[in-house]
């Protein structure tokens, strides 16, 4: 049982997506993975999971309040928590899910494609001028990725400097910054919900003056770049190439 | 007594007046009058509603029937301000909740005379600063009224009546939880603005002895009808004081109290 | 409290005017970009327009945080006459959370948020004359149910507003909340104008009742008996803080605290007459608001504070200082 939309992913990519017998809210990717029955979003109930009997429930260290793994456990059934903190966690994370169900060889193999993909990244865009980025995890109120979170892990490794580094977690920007900050990109994760928020926001909220309206705005789906799963290396090959067009024009 | 051109004229008088306290009938029927210049005690045991009739007299309560006349027209026709300059109402207890100026609390009295109830002219002033000397509470004029003693409060209330420039007023048990001394002080500050300004004065409370001391006439109240109205002699008998009060009062006990305190000498200040 | 009720400061109205134009030039310069007043002054060049454009996102802040301070420190000062409670407060009673419950739910709705300031004057409006009818007993307004009616008001929006937040979106959840803790972030001088006629309107009708106020805050009695109709100025009065106060909360949420304290500071130096008071209160609260908007952009800049937060950061200590002090 997978409680997090990016362990269900995980699951999958490792070939143990049959073992799967229920998902959390979210899990829409692969889509064999939305006939799976669900079991709560990042809150799931104890209850309603133990009632359904898993041998393994996988439960994201940062998304699952720990009070509910820690029922879980106390009523004996099997948790493993892994964390999605940084790039390198996610890797560790598939290796550790690949072994716990018996996918050890297909997992490893998976981190290692991923793991190279990523340094193809870091070769690519090393050595070039950084542009300055925020990534706007919602609109409005403007709230940007600070320092030490998934996201500006995220964008500094596809080439980007962070404007938002100075502050820790989440935090939400005045429109005075957004406007005369030298900001280069807008990173916007995107989905259908966060569209026309962004679009009202640029055209009468935080985002219309000044520096916010002159910045390119770079466009990731949302779905790939938030979960710490498999595809936020697809994610990040295309921020860094949203960042830097450049650097894949030529043969490397 | 005194005589004086009013002599027999009714300031007030209510006809077969009802009115209520919360969902209790109060007043069923009540019949008074109150006679110019005249100082007139409503007596009664609590729930007589001496009070409601003194709240419903300040237009304080509306009534629920029956009649209310001021000098021979209906009071609640009127507008509340010009009722305000002719009739003040001087409350028993006060909670202020917040600092005010004694001198303020005066000033109030010339509400009903100032446009937009704002009284804060030099004249304004003048005659509440003149009726707090004539209360004997001039030197509490900067002083904080939630700070005064139930005295000195009391004074300041009258203070109040009199800027109104009011000529009727209506006292609820001015000298509740008054100790002897503040309580001859009010009274000789009450006598004393009787007699300068010919006031009809209806006054509210429990206590006999006052009512004997200080009135002209007495009306006595139970159950929310009038049991006896006339001077204190004829109204205080111990019949009707048992009737009233459900208290034996020995004969002519009230009559002698009263006459032993006639006989002292009148407050100078 | 002091029993010279009349040693008061001198010129409590410049001192409140300095404050004001105090808080308004630190409202301009102050915050996580620096302003440059030469370059503004000047006008020239890329420093100058820098300034300018800075200057242009903070003055409709400065406008509406005065305005939304002034309404609010009024609709307090007001409450506290009526209610003869220093710790009345609009907020107790009610409006606030009908002024959420209006703006969350349309949101739910789907309604576009361009309308969510009027379905929060909605909810403010709906709740106050519920609360007040809920008060009513034998006809009259009772001030003491006023305040319980309140208090069940805010109960019940605020489980209102827990289950709307669990079945919106995150994304709708995410917009609401942070507008809930009290923002100026998107303010403009179009708020300003929508805003003004509803501020004034109030203030007008509370500025005309400020005498009747010094009589009710006596006693009801005894300003009846003085000649006031005290159910209507009861009413009038209830009606004009509370759409102070759903106005307020409709243009930047819900900021608390201002409505509480302003009028305590401004009472302790200036008296209870509420001819002056409510006047001053409106020029404190005014100030007071713009600083704390200045603070809420420099303190942790480039992030922003909710304005509520603020407030309620600095207004809970102090409060209880005042309150402490007052033993």
């Amino acid at each position: 049982m997978a409680l997090a939309p990016n362990l269900t992913e995980i699951a999958f990519a490792v070939g143990a997506g049959d073992r799967l017998i229920a998902v959390s809210d979210f899990s829409d990717f692969p889509p064999e993975a939305r006939k799976l029955p669900r079991v709560g979003g990042l809150d799931a109930s104890a209850e309603a999971i133990v009632a359904l009997h898993p041998d393994l429930v996988l439960a994201s260290r940062d998304g699952n309040p720990r009070g509910a793994v820690q029922a879980l456990e106390a009523a004996g059934v099997p948790v493993l928590a892994v964390s999605g903190e940084s790039l390198d966690a996610v890797l560790a994370g598939i290796r550790q899910i690949g072994e716990r169900l018996g996918k050890g060889d297909e997992a490893r193999r998976l981190a290692e494609e991923l793991s190279r993909r990523r340094q193809e990244v870091r070769r690519r865009v090393a050595g070039r001028p950084r542009p300055a980025a925020l990534l706007l995890v919602w609109p409005d109120p403007p709230q940007a990725a600070g320092a030490g979170t998934f996201l500006s892990d995220v964008l500094e490794e596809a080439g980007a400097r962070n404007l938002a580094a100075g502050r820790g977690g989440w935090p939400v920007l005045s429109a005075e910054f957004l406007a005369t900050a030298p900001v280069d990109v807008l990173v916007l994760p995107d989905s259908p919900d966060a569209r026309p928020v962004f679009e009202k926001s640029r055209a009468s909220g935080a985002l219309s003056r000044g520096a916010a309206v002159t910045a390119r705005v770079l466009r990731v789906p949302d779905d790939e770049l938030s979960r710490p799963g498999p595809r936020v290396f697809d994610a990040l090959e295309a921020l860094a190439r949203g960042l830097h067009p450049e650097a894949w024009e030529k043969a490397p | 007594m005194r005589t004086d051109a009013n002599a027999g004229a009714l300031r007030l008088e209510t006809r077969g007046l009802r009115a209520l306290y919360g969902r209790t009938e109060a007043l069923s029927g009540l019949d008074a009058a109150i006679p110019a210049g005249r100082i007139v005690a409503v007596l009664g045991e609590n729930g007589s509603g001496k009070s409601t009739l003194l709240k419903v007299l300040a237009r304080i309560r509306p009534p629920a029937g029956g009649e209310v006349l001021l000098d021979g027209a209906p009071l609640l026709a009127r507008p509340r301000r010009e009722t305000a300059r002719r009739i003040a109402y001087v409350p028993q207890s006060v909670d202020l909740v917040f600092p005010i100026r004694a001198l303020d609390l005066v000033l109030q009295g010339r509400a009903p005379h100032a446009p937009g109830f704002s009284a804060d002219s030099a004249e304004d002033h003048a005659r509440a600063l003149d009726a707090m000397k004539a209360c004997d509470v001039r030197d509490l004029a900067e002083r904080d009224a939630s700070a005064l003693s139930g005295g000195e409060a009391r004074r300041v209330f009258l203070a109040r009546a009199v800027a109104q420039e009011a000529e009727i007023w209506l006292l609820d048990e001015p000298t509740a939880g008054l100790d002897p001394r503040h309580r001859l002080e009010f009274l000789g500050v009450l006598r004393r603005r009787h007699s300068e300004s010919r006031l009809t004065v209806l006054l509210v409370t429990h206590e006999v002895d006052l009512a004997a001391r200080i009135a002209d006439r007495v009306l006595l109240l139970r159950h929310g009808r009038a049991v006896a109205e006339g001077p204190p002699d004829e109204v205080l008998t111990a019949g009707n004081l048992r009737l009233a009060f459900d208290v034996e009062f020995r004969p002519g006990a009230a009559r002698l109290e009263a006459a032993a305190l006639s006989e002292r000498p009148p407050l100078t200040q | 409290m002091s029993s010279r009720a009349g040693a008061h400061t001198r010129h409590p109205f410049a001192m409140a005017f300095a404050l004001l134009v105090g808080a308004c030039l630190l409202g301009v310069v102050v915050g996580g970009v620096r302003l440059s007043l030469p370059a503004l002054w000047s006008g020239s060049g890329a420093e100058g327009e820098v300034a300018r454009l800075v200057a242009s996102i903070r003055l409709p802040r400065v406008a509406l945080a005065g305005l939304v301070g002034a309404a609010l420190a009024l609709s307090g000062a007001a409450m506290q006459a009526l209610l003869k409670n220093p710790l009345a407060d609009p907020f107790l009673l009610g409006t606030s959370g009908g002024a959420a419950a209006g703006a969350a739910l349309a949101s739910l709705a789907g309604i576009s948020p361009l309308l969510s300031p009027g379905a929060a004057f909605v909810g403010a409006a709906a709740s106050s004359l519920a609360v007040a009818a809920l008060a009513r007993r034998g006809g009259r307004l009772d001030l003491q149910r006023l305040l319980l009616s309140g208090l069940i008001a805010n109960a019940f929006f605020s489980a209102l507003l827990l289950g709307v937040f669990s079945i919106a979106s995150a994304s709708a959840a995410r917009t609401m909340l942070f507008w809930m803790m009290g923002s100026l972030a998107d303010a403009s001088f179009g708020k300003v104008a929508a805003l003004l006629p509803w501020a004034a309107a109030g203030a007008a009708v509370l500025l005309v009742y400020a005498a009747r106020l010094n009589l009710l805050a006596v006693g009801e009695d005894s300003a009846a008996a003085l000649g006031v109709d005290t159910e209507r100025a009861k009413r009038h009065v209830f009606l004009a803080s509370s759409l102070l106060t759903g106005a307020a909360v409709a243009f930047a949420g819900i900021i608390g605290f201002v409505g509480l304290l302003v009028p305590h500071a401004v009472r302790a130096v200036a008296g209870n007459d509420q001819r002056r008071l409510l006047p001053l209160c409106a020029v404190s609260g005014a100030a007071l608001l713009v600083a704390a908007d200045a603070l809420s952009r420099a303190v942790f800049a480039p992030a922003e504070l909710p304005i509520g937060a603020v407030t309620a950061t600095v207004g809970a200590p102090l409060f209880a200082w005042m309150l402490l002090r007052e033993n």
